[in-house]
């Protein structure tokens, strides 16, 4: 095993949090915001400036302590995700998704049975295997590869990108625990992506139109154009 | 509705994006749609990102490889002496005394102890005013010379909390092992939000006998926000230098666990023992090179001590049918002698009796089969003798356990080897 220093723990756990934080906090404010306008980014930058200083001040005084009290550390996918979704805030889409189906269900299928096998219902120690000292490096390489490769053919690039993040703090620094596991999965995300597959589920099962009315991706100009072409078919 | 893409899809600056929504895709690709400014500079704006991919990859190539070189390959054997003849044990009381308590503290529960040079011990414990309380803090008091040292504080859920940069609610059982070049290292359960389910394991170091602690890690052992892991029982001595700790997994369902750690006392791997649910508390007492035995508390209906087996050092473990001794869900405490023969400190069950009111001391040849030696402590149904550890200093047996949660009591024997066993 290859455990990170408690120094480097601290000081990324501190960033890693502010980055959850400040995606939270920024996407709840853009669902507030004007529909046709985004928030602006001066904003948005006011608001990650301001957490960011809020989670390095000392001991009770920082929300890392008492995140980490309850929570630990926030894997590496998950601050790369939210800094994704940040990007996506900054740029208006509130409505794109970063957690698309293509990551949420290996997320949500690999989260199942590690946790099981956490919680004793199953015995086939996958968490220990985070810690093999030639696989688990490898299994990282091999990930930060994957998903440089998808980020330069452009594939789901910025969920690739997170997926990089998250293999090379994991290779350089062994954060956030050591274990790949956590680099790449925690409780938070597995939630994120089945509160995501629910999503998706739900709305694929609407009847057609429905749901992109709902999800307020065509406008009435768009639902008439619809209605011609079909007309017209 | 039906809809056809057409060959050239106009919208194809942002299929990389729109890739993840296909019925959006589809109508985008057939009529006009009005999108917002942003979406049409979906296009990657990042110039060097393939740059920055490959220095990224290879950074972290470099850090890999720099690891692999500076690994060294560890024996992971037992540290046990062959013994050609097991002989009988016998036991004679030297002294029974109380470690002084901290002033105004009335609670105390789950000592555990350490071998320093000179035939001296250190003895750690929690105190406070109760179980969990928020004042709850671990002491340790220090054995030389027949007698105990004034107690005094190592950690408090606030220090750990400090030193970890997390919230700590509540600190519980210390667990102590002192590493060849005579560090003391030294676990203590701090818990997160919530009860013992929440828990976590603390890893403390100290250089210069007890005097002063480090906070090294929170040792990582669980993905479940590395909570629901505990210690208990003395770890256990590797050939190479290293140890074993056995800990625990509780939340709702309990098992058994080891970590085992180098003779630096950096973590190596990390097992599951056995495959039940319902034991929790590992004592492990090592048989040869790669055997180890584990006598386990007991949380389900069977009421015994349970128990399992080691063939591959640790690696692995198989469940064994569990031992005649009854085992209310309290914790026990093994040791294998230096010469051979084990003992086992267990809470035993009389007709009447209460679970933890009688502390009974066994012994074996083979950690398998067990006789009674004697009772350590016995008292009245419903007083507490519990949480026991032991402890081999040169030919004597020192064993500390919680007496009524009140103190922790502290007894002494003179350990004497007698006719060879067949």
């Amino acid at each position: 095993m290859n455990l990170p220093e408690l120094e480097w723990q601290i000081i990324y756990g501190r960033l890693a949090w502010a980055a959850v934080l400040v995606t939270i906090l920024a996407a709840l404010l853009s669902s507030a915001w004007p529909h046709s306008r985004r928030m602006p980014g001066a904003a948005m930058a006011m608001l990650g400036i301001s957490v960011v200083v809020l989670s390095m001040l000392p001991g009770e005084a920082s929300p890392a302590y008492w995140l980490g009290l309850a929570f630990h550390w926030p894997s590496g996918l998950l601050v790369g995700l939210c800094l994704g979704k940040l990007y996506l805030l900054r740029d208006g889409r509130r409505e794109h998704n970063a957690m698309p189906v293509g990551l949420a269900v290996p997320v949500a299928l690999a989260g199942a049975v590690l946790y099981l096998d956490a919680i004793g219902l199953l015995s086939l120690g996958v968490y220990y295997l985070g810690f093999e000292p030639v696989a688990a490096p490898l299994s990282a390489l091999a990930l930060a590869l994957a998903g440089s490769a998808a980020v330069m053919l452009g594939r789901l690039r910025l969920q690739s990108f997170a997926l990089l993040l998250a293999a090379v703090i994991y290779m350089l620094l062994r954060l956030p625990t050591g274990n790949l596991w956590d680099a790449l999965l925690d409780p938070l995300l597995w939630t994120w992506s089945l509160v995501s597959l629910a999503g998706m589920a739900r709305w694929r099962w609407q009847p057609a139109g429905a749901g992109l009315h709902k999800r307020g991706h065509i406008s009435r100009v768009q639902t008439q154009s619809v209605e011609d072409a079909e007309k017209s078919a | 509705m039906r809809l056809v893409l057409p060959k050239r899809n106009p919208c194809s600056r942002i299929s990389s994006d729109l890739s993840e929504q296909p019925a959006l895709a589809k109508i985008s690709g057939a009529i006009e749609v009005e999108r917002p400014a942003t979406l049409r500079r979906i296009r990657w704006k990042f110039p060097f990102a393939g740059v920055f991919c490959v220095a990224a990859v290879l950074a972290g190539l470099a850090a890999e490889v720099n690891r692999w070189t500076g690994d060294s390959a560890e024996d992971g054997a037992l540290a046990v002496v062959h013994i050609a003849q097991h002989r009988t044990v016998s036991l004679h009381k030297l002294s029974s005394s109380h470690i002084p308590m901290p002033q105004g503290v009335p609670s105390a529960h789950a000592s555990t102890l350490t071998a320093l040079k000179g035939d001296e011990l250190l003895a750690f414990w929690w105190a406070g005013s109760r179980e969990s309380g928020p004042d709850v803090k671990v002491y340790t008091s220090h054995w030389g010379g027949g007698k105990w040292s004034v107690p005094r504080e190592v950690a408090s859920r606030d220090s750990l909390g400090d030193a970890l940069g997390i919230g700590i609610r509540r600190v519980g059982n210390p667990v102590v092992w002192t590493a060849r070049d005579g560090t003391i290292n030294l676990f203590i359960v701090a818990t997160g939000l919530g009860g013992w389910a929440a828990s976590r394991i603390a890893h403390l170091v100290s250089s210069d006998h007890g005097e002063s602690f480090e906070v090294k890690r929170l040792l990582p052992m669980s993905p479940l926000f590395n909570t629901s892991v505990l210690v208990r029982a003395t770890p256990v001595g590797l050939a190479d230098g290293g140890w074993w700790l056995p800990a625990y997994f509780e939340l709702g369902i309990k098992y058994p666990m080891i970590m085992a750690f180098d003779e630096e006392g950096e973590p190596e791997w990390l097992a599951r023992i056995g495959e039940r649910t319902t034991t929790l508390q590992p004592t492990i007492v090592p048989v040869s090179a790669f055997e180890a035995h584990a006598l386990m508390r007991d949380a389900s209906d069977e009421r015994r001590i349970q128990q399992a087996f080691s063939r591959d050092g640790g690696a692995t473990w198989e469940d064994l049918p569990p031992l005649d001794l009854p085992n209310h869900s309290t914790s026990v405490a093994a040791l294998r002698l230096n010469e051979g023969g084990y003992l086992l400190l267990h809470n035993h069950v009389t007709e009447g009796g209460s679970s933890r009111n009688v502390l009974r001391l066994s012994v074996s040849k083979d950690a398998r089969s067990w006789e009674t030696v004697f009772d350590v402590a016995r008292g009245e149904p419903g007083e507490e003798f519990s949480y026991p550890a032991l402890q081999q200093v040169g030919n004597e047996l020192h064993v500390t356990y919680t007496s009524r949660r009140t103190s922790i009591e502290h007894h002494v024997y003179r350990i004497a080897y007698g006719k060879e066993l067949p």
